[in-house]
């Protein structure tokens, strides 16, 4: 064997090694939600369905689905709404301070999503917003906005504006350019930014844990909080469901618009 | 008139971000100067103890030199366990290439308090890594791995590797193979055209998946407090227990703005850095 070859696979078996690893924690959750023990354990011993069930049959997690749902749904029509005007208007008009603009849109991103919760936490108590969904609703929309506004200006750089420019000339009020032209052809990025969005605002836990209010719980949260409690198999039920949907979305989603170029 | 629709389209994000963020952060500076008394509560008037107390207290300097740490060695262990991955992904012509590059942002996409949960069923006492451990003749007894510096480390990597992987492989595209080739036919072997050509040319990409996997853990909240626990803390652990279990804002934003301020410099330091190489990140 040649060097170059043994370099090859010596590459290969890296590689394999490493998705290994980064597939081991979802293996093992899968495997333990079907042990009949009622402690966590990996082998599982025999097989039951019985923490599905009882995950499944549990109004306080079937409300927390429900309300993470929601409020993500809620998130997501917000920032995508907010996020296509500012990035059509950062890429298409030439806004003075436009780099500046971008710079507060990413903030978000760069700062600790604890730091933006402990802030959120301070000053919708100082404005009684506190334990509103409206303000839970807002604070999820300020963390997802980056990511729709990231998707949307990277399909939009690959546009030709002379496109729309040619509907205006043919006699297209703006508007209507916009929604004919424009947003057909940015319609992966929008696609792409909307289900970011959504999962991270369905994902958030370093927020969401200082500003849900007296009967109000978010998915993550609750795991998070039975996972303080003591572990059991029914998280790891709870958790495999999570793994089938999002294994399931991301594969749908890269048939649909070839969401790895977005990432 | 062109401008002026412009603003009209920002203003909803605009108004948002001074709302729900630009007002919120800045209000955190005077709260942390406020004194926080104890069965009072927060009262009025003016005092630095908080950040006085953060920079000499031993106490609080060794959670923020756990916090550095912490993200120093997952920034370099996803460096070294996902470069090679990177270059994989950026150079391989197999079709299965989107897939497998889809099956990197998998774990990234998935929940991470269900990520985070995994590690603790394969960390624990009789988990799956000390049972292992002990099959092979390893170990005769279980290994400490949860709330400590080793758990944190290994499911930190696990968790910031894909963000590392998916920033390389960009850099690692953007080098031409013309210049490997160059350098091959030149003479050089395979180690030294990777080491002069093909490393420094993704020196941005290594820079800025650096900083971002840097920034990250050390801001990270769910992975230290479910692997840590309360005994083992981090600053973004702190600043939780400060404001969900003592009460005392004051403190809790003096702590959490330092976090911000260390996060923030990082990001401008290496804003500069790239640009003086003339790299872009």
């Amino acid at each position: 064997m040649t060097a170059a070859r043994l370099r090859a696979w010596l590459l290969r078996v890296w590689v394999a090694l490493v998705f290994g690893f980064l597939m081991l924690p979802v293996v093992v959750i899968a495997l333990a939600s079907f042990s009949r023990t009622s402690y966590l354990t990996v082998p599982p011993r025999g097989l039951t369905f019985h923490w599905f069930t009882k995950v499944l049959g549990d109004a306080e997690y079937l409300h927390a689905i429900g309300f993470s749902l929601l409020l993500a749904l809620v998130a997501t029509v917000g920032a995508v709404g907010a996020g296509v005007a500012a990035s059509f208007a950062l890429i298409r008009r030439r806004v003075p301070g436009g780099a500046l603009v971008s710079a507060l849109l990413n903030a978000p991103l760069v700062f600790p999503a604890v730091v933006v919760g402990v802030a959120l936490l301070q000053f919708y108590a100082m404005v009684h917003l506190n334990g509103t969904f409206v303000g839970l609703a807002f604070a999820h929309m300020v963390i997802t906005v980056p990511y729709v506004v990231r998707a949307v200006t990277a399909s939009l750089q690959g546009i030709d504006p002379e496109l729309e420019h040619a509907a205006r000339v043919l006699g297209a009020s703006g508007p209507i350019a916009f929604f004919t032209v424009t947003l057909p052809l940015i319609r992966p990025g929008v696609a792409a930014g909307a289900l970011f969005a959504f999962i991270v605002s369905f994902d958030n836990v370093p927020v969401s844990i200082f500003l849900l209010g007296a009967g109000q719980m978010t998915l993550p949260v609750k795991i998070f909080a039975a996972i303080e409690y003591g572990v059991d198999p029914s998280i790891a039920a709870i958790s495999t469901l999570l793994i089938v949907l999002t294994g399931v979305g991301l594969a749908v989603a890269e048939r649909w618009i070839g969401f790895h170029r977005f990432v | 008139m062109r401008h002026g629709s412009g603003w009209w389209l920002l203003a909803p994000a605009l108004l948002l971000l001074l709302v729900a963020f630009v007002l919120p952060v800045g209000m955190m500076v005077p709260m942390s100067f406020r004194p926080y008394v104890p069965l009072v509560g927060i009262t009025d008037g003016f005092t630095a103890r908080y950040y006085t107390r953060l920079l000499t207290d031993s106490y609080y300097l060794e959670i923020i030199g756990r916090t550095l740490a912490l993200g120093f060695t997952v920034t370099l262990s996803t460096l070294i366990v996902g470069y090679p991955v990177a270059f994989f992904l950026a150079r391989t012509p197999s079709r299965w290439r989107n897939w497998l590059t889809i099956l990197v942002v998998f774990p990234l996409m998935l929940n991470l308090v269900v990520r985070t949960f995994g590690w603790i069923a394969l960390l624990a006492q009789n988990g799956l890594v000390n049972q292992a451990l002990h099959a092979l003749g390893v170990v005769e007894s279980p290994v400490k791995l949860l709330f400590n510096f080793a758990g944190l480390l290994i499911a930190m990597t696990h968790v910031f590797l894909p963000f590392m992987v998916l920033v390389l492989i960009g850099a690692i595209q953007n080098i031409p193979r013309d210049v490997e080739d160059a350098a091959r036919v030149l003479g050089a072997s395979w180690g030294s055209t990777f080491c002069r050509v093909t490393l420094p040319l993704s020196a941005p990409g290594i820079l800025s998946g650096s900083i971002l996997v840097f920034v990250l853990s050390i801001s990270a909240l769910v992975t230290p407090r479910l692997l840590g626990g309360p005994t083992y803390q981090v600053m973004s652990t702190l600043i939780y227990d400060e404001f969900l279990q003592r009460l005392n804002w004051p403190a809790g934003s003096a702590q959490a703005l330092l976090l911000t301020i260390m996060v923030l410099a990082l990001v401008y330091l290496s804003g500069r850095l790239a640009r003086r190489t003339g790299a872009r990140a």
